[in-house]
């Protein structure tokens, strides 16, 4: 008895092609980016942890004070103390690396942790929720984190906690809208009514299996979150301290120079900041339009 | 006598409680119903008559909002009996001031866990439920042939992944995907509207449930989707005699695969009968309302006779506030002059008019 007409990989070739060959050249292009510069700061944070590196950032060579860049054995030259500007912004991704982990983790885990609550369960949790997501909102970031450098020390580590406590509210309003408009589709009822228990719904069909991308978009841009707040509160002097490298600090003790015409002491970690920023924000969007755009349609 | 009933409604009655309004909504008001061991209970009525809150009721899906519920359900199967609505009234709280409710409190956190814990055994395993849009009733984001193993896996006795994964392959063969090797590793995006509601129906039954309750199975599909899902669902019911609870507005569908009618409306059964007794058309002794009903399904036949289609004069009833006499009395076409009084003041009980047959109204009791 066969009574229906479709044949199979005829309804769903559209749908069985992998996304590279469906998706836009231009986020192609942006994850692309990305992913080269996660992978160079994946590297040089290998590198910088295990010792690797060909000089040492803190060996200072009086004789060879601010070598422009392409100086025998000095890649990108030197700074005002003769110490090996490469290896310094290699260093440098230390201070933010671990200490941006850890904000990102804070954002994601609390943030879906409340957005569950409140779009799952709603009601007075909700109201509750909103309140708090909104009251730490209207905090401003910089402020907080100054009152916290104030009262303990200014470590990177306290930072990132504000960092990713002041990330919460994004991530919580994403997951709890996104759960609210997944139970318009009542396919969570009908998981109800299959005797699912509440965990495995929760866990695995609303988070890991719809929010996936979502959070990893988060990640991405919450990474290029933490490193500029560690390079702006490097630079003003109340993250990393001197002599350990950062690029903050690195900006700051270059900047004097400037106007000297000596700018690579300043530019080349500027530059690091601009780039690395701007490919885990090129890869945020790519992502997110790949993996959150074509759902919609 | 009958058989113990696998379902068993007294009085079930679901209101919800609207703030602005300050009164309550009754959706469903009075419902009493019983489906019997491998049966086919059909239920129609209007939108808004109870028919989805009622199915909703027995699944204990009725958590959020300030809503009230009270009656019994008795469900009974081999392997369990128990009252799904036990102690659900405790966790509602009513504030009544000079004869008006002001407030309503519910206790959701100890409703939900009190559901829990009745229903935790009995969804999925011995209740399930085909919903009405099949597509948005499948995880988006998950292969269909992954959530049908996933409920066999919940469920029954094959708890391996190998082993669900070839019973799963084998209903997906029954419910008659084609090439269902294929089909399991699909999206539901990727299935048209009838696949996705042939998968539900596979995910339902796969568990064997005592009780299928099917909330409108075909809204959504197109005409001849919905004859074929109806095919499906009659060969499933004589192959497998799963007692079934089906939910619809469409009389036709009712009358393929219903062994009993119940005919809602306002939020209480008005009909309840043998299916071949409430659905013969031109029989007299049936309640106005199931006539009317009826008369107005368009058919060739009945165009041709009267030139036009018969509606109901009238709106559907106003669940906020219930008029004191029949629920129908409105819109009835059938009321005599000597019944009039009672009609319009006395609400009619449910009675037994004929073999195994209730109705609701004033012109069979004298």
């Amino acid at each position: 008895m066969k009574h229906y007409s479709q044949r199979p990989g005829e309804i769903c070739d559209l749908s069985d092609r992998p996304f590279w060959k469906t998706a836009d050249a231009v986020d192609l292009a942006y994850i692309g980016y990305g992913l080269i510069i996660v992978a160079l700061v994946l590297i040089s944070y290998l590198l910088g942890s295990f010792n690797l590196l060909l000089r040492d950032p803190q060996e200072i060579d009086l004789g060879l004070m601010m070598a422009p860049p392409g100086t025998a054995g000095h890649f990108f030259g030197t700074d005002f103390m003769g110490r090996d500007m490469l290896s310094r912004l290699i260093v440098g991704i230390q201070a933010y690396f671990l200490p941006g982990l850890l904000a990102i983790f804070i954002a994601l885990f609390f943030g879906s942790l409340l957005g569950v609550a409140a779009g799952y369960w709603g009601g007075t949790l909700d109201t509750g929720i909103t309140y708090f997501t909104n009251l730490v909102d209207s905090f401003p970031r910089l402020v907080l984190i100054l009152l916290v450098v104030a009262a303990f020390k200014p470590d990177i580590y306290y930072i990132m906690l504000v960092v990713g406590f002041t990330n919460l509210p994004v991530v919580t309003s994403l997951i709890k809208g996104k759960i609210k408009f997944l139970k318009q589709k009542n396919f969570i009822e009908a998981d109800i009514a299959l005797g699912v228990p509440t965990r495995t719904i929760v866990l695995k069909h609303i988070l890991w299996q719809n929010c996936r991308s979502l959070l990893i978009i988060q990640a991405t841009l919450g990474m290029a979150e933490a490193i500029l707040m560690e390079t702006s509160l490097s630079y003003l002097g109340f993250g990393v301290q001197e002599p350990t490298p950062s690029w903050g600090n690195m900006v700051q003790s270059g900047a004097n120079y400037f106007m000297q015409g000596k700018f690579w002491p300043s530019t080349a970690p500027a530059l690091a900041i601009l780039f690395t920023i701007l490919g885990f924000h090129l890869l945020g969007d790519g992502l997110n339009n790949i993996l959150e755009g074509s759902k919609s349609s | 006598m009958m058989a113990e009933p696998t379902l068993k409604i007294e009085d079930l009655r679901t209101y919800f409680y609207s703030r602005g309004k300050q009164a309550f909504i009754r959706s469903v008001d009075g419902v009493n119903l019983e489906i019997a061991k491998g049966e086919t209970l059909g239920v129609v009525g209007e939108s808004g008559s109870g028919k989805s809150i009622t199915a909703l009721s027995v699944m204990g899906l009725i958590g959020a909002g300030p809503g009230v519920i009270s009656g019994k359900i008795r469900f009974r199967s081999t392997r369990v009996e128990k009252d799904l609505l036990q102690d659900l009234e405790n966790f509602v709280k009513l504030t009544v001031k000079d004869g008006k409710i002001t407030d309503v409190s519910k206790d959701l956190m100890g409703w939900e866990r009190k559901t829990e814990r009745v229903m935790k055994d009995l969804r999925g395993r011995e209740i399930a439920m085909i919903f009405q849009n099949p597509k948005s009733s499948l995880n988006p984001f998950m292969s269909v042939g992954r959530q049908i193993t996933e409920a066999i896996r919940l469920h029954t006795t094959a708890k391996t992944e190998s082993e669900a994964r070839e019973r799963a392959l084998s209903w997906l063969d029954r419910v008659k995907i084609d090439s269902p090797r294929l089909r399991f590793d699909n999206y539901p995006f990727g299935l048209s509207g009838g696949m996705c509601q042939r998968a539900m129906v596979a995910m339902a039954l796969a568990c064997e449930p005592s009780l299928l309750i099917a909330d409108e199975p075909t809204t959504g599909l197109d005409a001849t989707i919905q004859s074929k899902i109806v095919d499906l669902l009659a060969e499933l019911k004589s192959e497998l005699g799963v007692t079934t609870m089906l939910i619809s507005h469409d009389i036709s569908i009712i009358s393929r695969l219903s062994d009993s009618v119940a005919v809602l409306y306002g939020g209480t059964v008005c009909d309840f009968g043998p299916a071949r007794e409430i659905l013969s058309t031109g029989l007299e002794s049936k309640h106005p309302y199931t006539s009317a009903l009826l008369a107005s399904i368009p058919s060739a036949r009945n165009i041709k006779e009267k030139g036009y289609l018969q509606a109901i004069k009238g709106d559907v009833l106003d669940t906020i506030n219930v008029p004191a006499g029949c629920r129908f009395y409105s819109r009835c076409n059938r009321v005599t002059e000597k019944i009039r009084e009672k009609c319009e003041h006395h609400e009619p009980d449910l009675r037994e008019i004929g073999s195994g047959h209730k109705a609701r109204c004033w012109l069979f009791f004298d």
